[in-house]
């Protein structure tokens, strides 16, 4: 007896495995968009009432529209803040900085000046460690 | 062939980010920037004002400006150390923003990423 004819091929077809690669392929290079996934990290107060530092002990950079930056009521720009800040954080390295910007003021000027507060340990060798951004409710609450 | 495709496929696997929040804004610039975690929650704040919201696993929803704060309360109560993301265009009026990071911070929020783009030596010259 002869079984010639119901001999199976024993190998797994792999001639269409390219194309169904290459598809998959296509798909993931379409859908894959390099998004932006880093950004400027700004932790929150977390105690139950975070204690509002005295006006007289911080220093106010206030952003106005255009980036105008008016620091302790003296203009300023934005690359001279931190000589500014450097004597007042040798004397106090936990001295408050507080940004706040005006309603008008376009959110890029805002994240600029926090971003060069940032850059205080490579600009002039100390960490601002005590950088708050208080929001307008909070301000009315507690501002006086 | 294929196993060159394969290659490939894994890499595209491997690297594929879903983005879950596909607003187009134009993000400020900074010089400091750290990279953000898996599944953080997003909001986003387009130029005029119009915030959409996401907790890092569904595509972004529009949301009115009020209910963010009952949006980062549900964020918070399931994951206290979830990250947030915000992503606003660099024009837009802080007032938007403010209205943003005070929800946050009533939410109890931990941290918050503001979302940029690489300040490079051109665009720190040009004033952008």
């Amino acid at each position: 007896m002869k079984f010639k004819k119901g001999q199976v091929d024993d190998e797994i077809p792999t001639a269409s495995m390219a194309d169904i690669a290459f598809l998959l392929i296509i798909y993931f290079m379409v859908t894959t968009t390099f998004a932006a996934t880093r950004g400027l990290d700004f932790s929150l107060p977390q105690e139950e009432d975070s204690p509002l530092v005295d006006k007289e002990e911080s220093v106010l950079i206030e952003v106005q529209p255009g980036g105008v930056l008016v620091v302790d009521n003296k203009p300023l720009q934005l690359d001279q803040i931190l000589d500014y800040l450097k004597p007042k954080l040798e004397r106090n390295p936990m001295k408050p900085v507080i940004i706040r910007s005006t309603e008008m003021t376009e959110y890029g000027h805002m994240v600029s000046v926090f971003d060069e507060l940032r850059q205080a340990p490579e600009k002039i060798g100390i960490e601002i460690k005590n950088v708050s951004i208080p929001t307008q409710r909070e301000i009315d609450m507690f501002w006086y | 062939m294929a196993d060159i495709a394969f290659l490939l496929i894994i890499f595209f696997m491997v690297t594929i980010n879903f983005e879950v929040d596909k607003t187009q804004v134009f993000l400020p610039k900074t010089e400091i920037r750290l990279e953000i975690p898996k599944k953080s929650a997003y909001i986003s704040v387009t130029e005029s004002g119009q915030i959409r919201v996401s907790g890092g696993e569904e595509i972004s929803v529009p949301v009115h400006p009020e209910d963010v704060l009952s949006f980062a309360a549900d964020v918070v109560a399931r994951d206290p150390q979830r990250a947030f993301v915000l992503k606003a265009d660099t024009n837009v009026p802080y007032r938007y923003v403010d209205g943003v990071m005070d929800s946050l911070k009533q939410a109890k929020a931990q941290v918050i990423y503001l979302l940029s783009e690489q300040e490079t030596v051109d665009s720190a010259a040009s004033g952008g």
